[in-house]
C-alpha cells in the first residue's frame, strides 16, 4: 500500500512535470493570446508546488542519523565542486555535478540521488549567492537525475553487466542523455521569460519554429558540452567511485538498538 | 545587519516594480538603486563569492534577448536587414523595434538578477536556512550540515592536492585527477560516519525514539501524503482541462490542488517541534527599510498608471517619464543609507 502510494506520488509529479514541459511547445498561442493566462507564471508555480510534494514525501527517509551525515557530507563535496566549477569555467555548460549525483543514485537508490541532486543546487546557491526564481527549477531537475538513475538497475541485470566495464558504459551514456535533457528543461524555465510573453503564436509549426531558433542560439553547445563532459568524468572516475561508494554502503547500513529501559 | 524579513519585503516590493514595467527609463533607475545598494552593503574585506556580477550577467543577457526576439519577431517598421525568406529558421526581416523589444526584456531579466544579488549579499547564510519552511525538517538539517562542511572539503581538496603534488603527481589529463579525487571521497565518507556516530550519540533522530511521538508522527505523513496526492491529481486533470480549452474548471481545479498541497506543508510542518533560540530584533531601521519599499511600489503602481507600460511596436517612440513616479522608486535606496558595512 505505502509502495503503491509512493509510487502514485512519483508519476503524478513526472506527468505533470511532463506536461509543463511541453505545454509552451503545444499551447503557447491560445494560452497567452489575449492574456487568458499567464503562462510563465502559472508554469513556475505549477513546477514548485510538485516540487513541493515530491520533496515532502522524499525527505521522509532523512529520519536517521546515518542518512543525514551521508547526505550532508556529499552534497557539501559536490556542491564544493560546483564552487570550483565557478571559480575555474570549464567548457560551455560543463558542470561535474552531475556526475556524483548519477552515480549516487546509482549506488544508493532513487530518493538519495534525488535528495543529493536538490540539495547540491540548493547549497551551493547558497554558499556561492545564486539564489533566485531560477533555483525550483534547477533543484526539480537535478533532482530527477538522481532520482531516475536506479532505472538503469534492470537494465545493468538483464544484460549481465552489473560490476563489470559496461556497466560504466551505460551510466556514461545516461550521462550524456541527461546533459542534453538538463539544457532542454531547463529552457523550458527561461524561453517563456527570454522571449518576452508579448509575442503572438498562432500555430504549433510556428511555436516548434521558435523553440528551435530559441535553442540553437542558446544552448544546443552548451548541453553538448555538457553531456560529452559527464562521459568524460563516468569513463574516468565511474568505477573507483562506484566501488568505495558500495564498500561504504556495508558500514553504513548498521543498526544499533540499545535495550529498553 | 538588518532583520532578515526586512530584505524579503524589499526584495518582493522589488520584483512587483520590476516586472509590471517595461520602461526603460525606470527599468535603469530601478536597477541603479538596486546596484548602489548592493555596493553599500558589500563588506569591504569579504571576498566576493557571487559567480556572477550584475555587469556581466547584462553583458550577456541584453544582445541575447535582443537577438533571439530579432529573430522571432519580425514586425516593426524600421527595417535594419533583410534576411533571403527562403533560409530556414532565421529568414525575414530584422527590425528595429524588435531589437529594442529584446534588450528590454534583457533589462528587465538584469533588474530582477541584481535584486536576488542584493538578497544573496545581505542575509547571511543561516538566516536563509531559517527560512526554509518547518515541513523540511530534514532537508534544513541536511542543508546546514553541507554549509559547514563545504569550507572543510575545500581545504581538504586543497591538502590532497599539496600532498599530491610533493610526491611529484602531475595534472596532465583526466586520468590524473583520480589520485586528487578518490581520497576526497573516501575521507568525506569516513567523515560522515563520525559524524553520524557523534549525531546519535547526542540523540539525534534515535531509532528508539518515544514511541508515542514516532507513532503520531508516522500517522500525521499518512495523511498529509493522501492530501497531497489529491492535490497532483487535481493539478494534473486541471492542466489537462486547460490544455483541453476549458480554462475555467481547469484553473478552479490547478488553484484547489495547490491548495491541498499547502495543506500538506502544513500539516507536516505542525508536527515538527519548534522553538526560538534568540529572535532578531526588529528596530528604526527595519521599519524604514520596509517602509522605503512599499512607498516606493505603491507609489510606482498608483503614480505610473499612465507611463508604465512601454511598447516599441509598430515603431520607436521615446518613453514618457513621469517624476513622481521617477522619485518613489529611490524607496529602494534607504537601505543604503540605513546600513552602514562597518557599524557593526
Amino acid at each position: 500500500m505505502r509502495r503503491l502510494l509512493r509510487a502514485l506520488i512519483y508519476g503524478l509529479t513526472t506527468a505533470i512535470g511532463l506536461l509543463a514541459f511541453v505545454y509552451p511547445v503545444v499551447m503557447a498561442g491560445p494560452a497567452t493570446a489575449d492574456g487568458a493566462i499567464n503562462t510563465p507564471l502559472l508554469l513556475a508555480v505549477v513546477v514548485g508546488l510538485s516540487f513541493v510534494a515530491l520533496l515532502l514525501e522524499v525527505q521522509g527517509d532523512a529520519a536517521n542519523a546515518k542518512f543525514v551525515a551521508l547526505l550532508g557530507i556529499l552534497t557539501a563535496m559536490n556542491a564544493a565542486l560546483r564552487f570550483a566549477e565557478v571559480a575555474i569555467p570549464g567548457p560551455g555548460g560543463f558542470s561535474p555535478i552531475f556526475f556524483l549525483i548519477i552515480v549516487t543514485g546509482y549506488a544508493y537508490g532513487g530518493r538519495f540521488g534525488f535528495l543529493l541532486g536538490a540539495l547540491t543546487l540548493l547549497v551551493s546557491a547558497l554558499i556561492t549567492g545564486g539564489v533566485g526564481p531560477w533555483l525550483p527549477y534547477q533543484m526539480l531537475t537535478a533532482g530527477w537525475v538522481g532520482l531516475s538513475s536506479p532505472l538503469l538497475h534492470p537494465l545493468a541485470r538483464g544484460l549481465r553487466v552489473e560490476g563489470r566495464w559496461p556497466e560504466i558504459a551505460l551510466l556514461a551514456l545516461f550521462g550524456l542523455g541527461w546533459g542534453l535533457l538538463y539544457g532542454a528543461l531547463m529552457n523550458l524555465s527561461s524561453w517563456t521569460f527570454l522571449t518576452g510573453m508579448g509575442v503572438k503564436v498562432t500555430t504549433l509549426r510556428e511555436t516548434l519554429r521558435q523553440y528551435g531558433i530559441f535553442y540553437v542560439t542558446t544552448s544546443l553547445l552548451w548541453d553538448l558540452a555538457r553531456g560529452l563532459g559527464n562521459v568524460a568524468l563516468m569513463l574516468a572516475f565511474g568505477a573507483p567511485t562506484l566501488r568505495a561508494l558500495r564498500r561504504f554502503h556495508k558500514r553504513f547500513s548498521f543498526t544499533y538498538q540499545p535495550q529498553a529501559v | 545587519m538588518l532583520h532578515a524579513v526586512a530584505w524579503f519585503v524589499w526584495l518582493v516590493a522589488a520584483l512587483i516594480v520590476v516586472s509590471t514595467t517595461r520602461n526603460p527609463l525606470y527599468l535603469t533607475l530601478a536597477l541603479a538603486a538596486f546596484l548602489t545598494t548592493a555596493r553599500a552593503i558589500r563588506q569591504p574585506n569579504e571576498p566576493s563569492a557571487a559567480p556572477l556580477a550584475p555587469g556581466r550577467f547584462a553583458l550577456y543577457v541584453i544582445p541575447l534577448a535582443a537577438l533571439i526576439n530579432a529573430l522571432l519577431s519580425r514586425v516593426g517598421e524600421t527595417v535594419l536587414l533583410a534576411i533571403p525568406a527562403a533560409w530556414p529558421l532565421i529568414g525575414g526581416p530584422i527590425t528595429a523595434e524588435a531589437l529594442v523589444y529584446g534588450a528590454l526584456n534583457g533589462l528587465l531579466l538584469t533588474a530582477l538578477f541584481a535584486a536576488f544579488t542584493v538578497l544573496n549579499l545581505a542575509v547571511p547564510v543561516r538566516d536563509l536556512i531559517r527560512f526554509i519552511p518547518r515541513a523540511f525538517y530534514p532537508v534544513a538539517v541536511v542543508a546546514s550540515i553541507a554549509v559547514t562542511f563545504a569550507p572543510t572539503t575545500l581545504r581538504q581538496m586543497q591538502q590532497i592536492r599539496e600532498a599530491q603534488a610533493i610526491r611529484g603527481h602531475r595534472m596532465r589529463r583526466l586520468r590524473d585527477w583520480l589520485p586528487l579525487f578518490m581520497p576526497l571521497l573516501t575521507g568525506g565518507l569516513e567523515r560522515a560516519l563520525q559524524l553520524a556516530e557523534a549525531m546519535a550519540s547526542h540523540g539525534f533522530a534515535s531509532e528508539t525514539a518515544t514511541a508515542h511521538t514516532g507513532r503520531a508522527q508516522a500517522a500525521c505523513h499518512e495523511r498529509s501524503r493522501m492530501v497531497s496526492i489529491l492535490g497532483l491529481l487535481g493539478i494534473l486533470s486541471g492542466g489537462l482541462l486547460t490544455a483541453w480549452r476549458q480554462t475555467f474548471w481547469g484553473m478552479a481545479l490547478i488553484v484547489t490542488g495547490g491548495a491541498a498541497i499547502w495543506g500538506a506543508l502544513w500539516l507536516t510542518g505542525r508536527s515538527v517541534p519548534h522553538t526560538t533560540y534568540r529572535r532578531a530584533p526588529w528596530g528604526y531601521r527595519e521599519w524604514l527599510v520596509t517602509g522605503g519599499a512599499l512607498v516606493a511600489v505603491a507609489g510606482f503602481l498608483f503614480l505610473g498608471q499612465a507611463t508604465r507600460t512601454y511598447n516599441p511596436y509598430p515603431a520607436l517612440t521615446w518613453p514618457a517619464f513621469d517624476t513622481f513616479t521617477g522619485t518613489a522608486l529611490l524607496g529602494f535606496l534607504l537601505p543604503a543609507l540605513v546600513v552602514g558595512g562597518h557599524d557593526d
